[in-house]
């Protein structure tokens, strides 16, 4: 499955490195790190990581 | 004074943020925004300014400052600290992380979505049943019932049990006063009785398993981990309190800012559709949370300023979200495009319950909007202290009654 993310919504507040911390990290200094492409195997974590971003700049396709 | 600074200390303003009768909406307050993005209070630092703002609530040297509070103030043991502690919002790292994930499900936007149409029925038959057609006390006739009330609602409480909700989340409040410990039996016997009515839910519901908020959280399960039923109790505890008394706040603080901007409240009655709109533009210019609180974990050097382990940092969120270097001038206004405010704080302790917060005041904005036309002071209000969390006590106003 392919992960986009809104980079001029995002506000890099971490709450899809809490709900999918295989596919989303915050790095040192804070910001969003992510895999463009996750294993289906992680999608109803990578679900879960869209559903809580408090401004929805997660959008998942296939 | 924990901070150092390489800055000019004469150029830095000074704050004392303990003091009632500091505001933190001052002009005051204002000025100083315009001097230097910080200020030194009696705790550590005021941060006045958005982008430094945005930076600092999710700076990975901080971590979220309410922790001590109680032991700050001579309480540091028995049921009030034990409940302190358990609080999500006082976890950091794993253990937050491991919390945040369990409750997550819980407070996903497909599930609050379904309770819009008894939010938009609740505001509606709170509204029918004000004792005069032209006047109400908004806090007592509107804002109470109807926070109280979407709790119960999402808790699946019987809804005419809300002055319970209402009264017990206010005695657990005064535990965010410096009074604390005079008042700790008032605050103790209150958590006993939400802690009753807690333990009723969730053995109802582990017997009962439905597909409501509370079910959710019970039968909430990540990598075969669980919430244990003291968790549970200390959760849901948590979130009757955090719950009622900010949307509650929120609602009155709407009221004041729409009734100084009558040309907004008028659009939003004729386009019910910016409601969630206008949610957003109140918290920005008039956020309940007047400071979002940081404690710093190790020492550290931001723009120029020493940090020391241990500083107590308040990021003031009605000061960065009116910052004209970002704002501009900007008025009030619904229909402009805005940066993100802070009145639910952000990074990992973004608040938890942002979408039910956000859906049932952006339904019972514009409904009051239509029925209460040209809303207006009627007489003293009331208010709490400008700073930390604030709101009206009383708010009576007159209006003229819309259909
Ligand atoms: C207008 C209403 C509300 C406002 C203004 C508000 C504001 C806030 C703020 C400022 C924080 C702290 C964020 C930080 O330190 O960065 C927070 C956290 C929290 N809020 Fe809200 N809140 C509201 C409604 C609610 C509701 C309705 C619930 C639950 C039913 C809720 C549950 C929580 C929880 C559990 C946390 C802690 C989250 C964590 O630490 O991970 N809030 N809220
Ligand atoms: S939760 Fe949303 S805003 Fe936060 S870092 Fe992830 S994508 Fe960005």
């Amino acid at each position: 499955m392919k992960i986009i993310v809104d980079l001029n919504l995002c506000q890099d507040h971490g709450q899809c490195a809490i709900a999918a911390p295989a596919v989303f990290r915050m790095n040192d200094d804070g910001k969003l790190e992510y895999e463009e492409i996750a294993e289906e195997s992680r999608r109803a974590e990578v679900e879960e990581a869209a559903d809580v971003c408090p401004v929805q700049a997660i959008l998942i396709e296939g | 004074m924990t901070t150092t600074t390489q800055l000019d200390p004469t150029t830095v303003p000074s704050f004392d943020v303990a003091d009632p009768a500091f505001s933190i909406t001052s002009d005051e307050v204002h000025a100083a925004r315009e001097r230097s993005w910080y200020a030194t209070t009696n705790y550590g630092i005021a941060v006045l300014r958005y982008d430094e703002v945005s930076r600092l609530l999710k700076h990975p040297k901080l971590r979220q400052g309410s922790v001590q509070w109680p032991a700050h103030n001579g309480v540091t043991e028995g049921p009030f600290a034990e409940w302190w502690a358990s609080w999500i919002l006082n976890k950091e790292g794993e253990e937050h992380h491991r919390l945040r994930r369990l409750m997550n499900p819980a407070f996903s936007p497909k599930l609050i979505g379904g309770l819009v149409p008894r939010f938009q029925a609740l505001a509606a038959e709170l509204v029918d049943a004000f004792e005069r057609p032209d006047h109400c006390e908004f806090m007592r006739e509107f804002a109470e019932p109807y926070a109280a009330r979407v709790i119960a609602i999402m808790l699946g409480l019987p809804e005419d049990e809300w002055p319970i909700i209402a009264r017990e989340a206010t005695n657990i409040g005064l535990a965010m006063g410096v009074t604390i410990q005079s008042e700790l039996p008032t605050i103790e016997g209150a958590l006993e009785r939400l802690y009753a009515y807690a333990d009723a839910l969730i053995d109802d519901r582990r017997a009962n398993p439905g597909d409501d908020f509370v079910s959710t959280l019970v039968q909430a399960t990540r990598d075969s981990d669980t919430l244990s039923d003291q968790e549970l109790r200390d959760g849901l505890v948590l979130l009757i309190f955090g719950g009622y008394d900010t949307t509650r706040n929120q609602l009155g603080l709407a009221m004041q800012t729409f009734m100084a901007h009558p040309d907004q409240w008028r659009l939003l009655a004729e386009r019910p559709e910016l409601g969630g709109r206008a949610v957003e533009e109140v918290m920005r210019v008039n956020p309940t949370v007047r400071w979002v609180t940081r404690e710093a974990l190790e020492d550290f050097t931001f723009e120029g300023l020493d940090i020391a382990a241990g500083t107590t940092v308040h990021l003031f969120s009605e000061s960065a979200g009116t910052d004209p270097r970002v704002f501009g001038e900007a008025g009030f206004d619904l229909t402009a495009e805005r940066k993100p405010h802070f009145g639910f704080g952000g990074g990992a302790h973004h608040c938890l319950g942002h979408f039910v917060a956000r859906s049932d005041m952006s339904e019972a904005l514009p409904l009051l909007a239509r029925r209460l036309r040209d809303p207006r002071p009627a007489g003293e209000s009331t208010w709490l202290p400008d700073s930390g969390n604030t709101g009206p006590m009383t708010l009576p106003i007159a209006f003229t009654p819309g259909a």
